[in-house]
């Protein structure tokens, strides 16, 4: 049972005001699971600890909408769909207040606040407005004049430095102590280059799916993909760290060819491969130019939400915004318990190929990720070797299925909580959710 | 016309997914994959049994495969 408490000494008067708002003298009533949805429950708290036998509820109303007028002289008012009641100030006296809160089926007891409409804010347009011309020409001056006309004033542009790419900066990557130790991080693609330098001595588990090619990675898309899910901390080649999840379990499992080609027999085994497999979160960035939803990704997705594996997909690159084209989200990331990943650039623009949300249920993007002039790792064998730096969804969907597994490790969430947590973490961009929805991921920072 | 087609399995008949794909069997549908951890079954089927398939109980849904194609290994967007 969560500990209770009141806000204000003593309770807030009518009318008065301090430093963090206006009250009205009311106080909400939060009632524990226990009670919340029992009418008759929910009463017998009230006249038990408060003597409060006349509570009106808004199951008295139609369509659950209370009409304050039609109250009458009730002395508290629930809302029985949330599990709140509004209780008047003087049934809940100091006396009665007391005894609401050593009730353990009362959640909270905090004193109702006066808020206002953004219209009918005190400060003055014109006041905020002189606020506003004020901070612009500071900004200028200290910037010099040159406005960037993107995230002024959140955050400049990143670049690649010696030690980190631009997209493990911007997902705050580089600054978390957690590293996906414990979980298991699938990438379903052109297969991994078993080989490469920086992955020698890190446990793999792979299967191909594509019939008579091995797991071996002859294009270089799902190498490059492996690389910013899971690379080292410090790359044997010694160039800068590329990946986020450091310390993942790797499963690769190829289902595009070394051309490039898959169908959905090769992804949606790959897909039950890597969930029998324990994957907690698995990456792919794949996708075709279909705006209708697939039943049979929409369904798998939602049965690995609840296997506990998180699947993350690439919106697509078809959009040529630059000429006014905004593509749409294809399969499988168009499917509403599938994860819809969008790219931005270092300058937290969107990505001029980075597919918008299309209008079919699910079909929108969910979060951005890194995903222009990405640097990861590449197949030693095939050109320009070793290393590679190139643009796509398909690079910002592992940077995310990356940050996902360091969630995972942080908080314990797996599945639809695991999406929920990425969600709320994200960090808000200057553009339209329905270029970037809920932001640009970020890693914990503890 | 054979046809590559993409079963989804309901969520009722989750426990019977190697049944379900011996009835598809029996309806005409050329069998390749049973997917029991995600209810999927991936084959092939003449398009004129595809209403005898979806009308089986416990077939979610029939859907034509899609495929999909990356952008060649050398080009700067992927």
């Amino acid at each position: 049972m969560t500990s209770v408490n009141i806000g204000g000494s003593g309770g807030p008067e009518a009318g008065l005001s301090d430093q963090t708002g206006e009250f009205t003298g009311r106080y909400l009533v939060v009632f524990s699971d226990e009670v919340q949805g029992d009418a008759g429950a929910t009463n017998a708290t009230m006249q038990s600890v408060a003597g409060i036998s006349n509570m009106a509820s808004t199951l008295d109303f139609a369509g659950g909408a209370a009409d304050p007028d039609a109250t009458g002289d009730a002395e508290a008012m629930l809302f029985a769909e949330l599990g709140v009641a509004i209780v008047s100030a003087e049934s809940a006296g100091v006396g009665a207040v007391g005894a609401l809160n050593a009730d353990p089926r009362i959640l909270s007891i905090e004193p109702e606040r006066i808020l206002y409409a953004i219209e009918d804010h005190p400060l003055s347009l014109e006041y905020v407005r002189g606020y506003r011309d004020a901070v612009a020409n500071l900004y200028e001056q200290l910037s010099g004049g040159c406005e960037t006309g993107t995230e002024a004033g959140i955050a400049a542009a990143l670049a690649d430095n010696a030690g980190l790419t631009w997209g493990l900066q911007a997902t705050r990557a580089s600054t978390s102590p957690r590293t996906g130790v414990d979980i298991r991080l699938a990438v379903l693609d052109t297969g991994f280059d078993l080989a490469h330098a920086d992955f020698l001595g890190r446990p793999v588990l792979s299967q191909s799916f594509v019939a008579g090619q091995a797991v071996q990675d002859g294009h270089g898309h799902g190498t490059h993909c492996v690389g910013t899910s899971c690379g080292p901390k410090s790359p044997a080649g010694g160039g800068r760290r590329y990946g986020v999840a450091t310390d993942a379990g790797i499963l690769v499992g190829k289902v595009l060819s070394d051309q490039g080609a898959g169908s959905d027999s090769n992804i949606l085994a790959g897909i039950s491969w890597a969930i029998a497999n324990g994957a907690n979160v698995i990456s792919m960035s794949l996708g075709a130019n279909v705006q209708q939803v697939s039943k049979a990704y929409e369904t798998v997705g939602r049965r690995a939400l609840q296997a506990g594996s998180l699947i993350v997909a690439a919106a697509g690159n078809n959009a040529g915004r630059a000429a006014g084209n905004n593509g749409f989200v294809g399969i499988p990331a168009n499917s509403p318990s599938i994860m819809a990943v969008a790219a931005v650039d270092s300058d937290f623009r969107i990505a001029n190929f980075s597919a918008r949300s299309n209008s079919v249920t699910g079909g929108k993007i969910d979060i951005a990720g890194p995903g222009v002039a990405v640097y990861s790792s590449w197949p030693m064998q095939v050109a320009p070797n070793r290393y590679h730096t190139i643009s796509g969804t398909s690079m910002a969907t592992p940077h995310v299925a990356g940050l996902a597994a360091l969630l995972s490790e942080a908080t314990g969430a797996r599945g639809a909580q695991l999406w929920a947590k990425l969600t709320q973490t994200a960090r808000p961009l200057r553009l339209s959710s329905a270029d970037v929805g809920a932001g640009l991921a970020q890693a914990p920072q503890e | 016309m054979h046809e590559k087609i993409t079963v989804t399995v309901d969520d009722a008949h989750l426990g019977q997914v190697a049944d379900l794909a011996d009835q598809l069997s029996s309806a005409g549908m050329d069998v390749e994959q049973v997917l029991g951890e995600v209810g999927i079954i991936t084959g092939s089927a003449p398009s004129e049994t595809r209403a005898a398939l979806k009308g089986l109980a416990g077939v979610s849904a029939v859907e034509s495969e899609n495929s999909f194609q990356l952008p060649p290994s050398d080009s700067e967007v992927q």
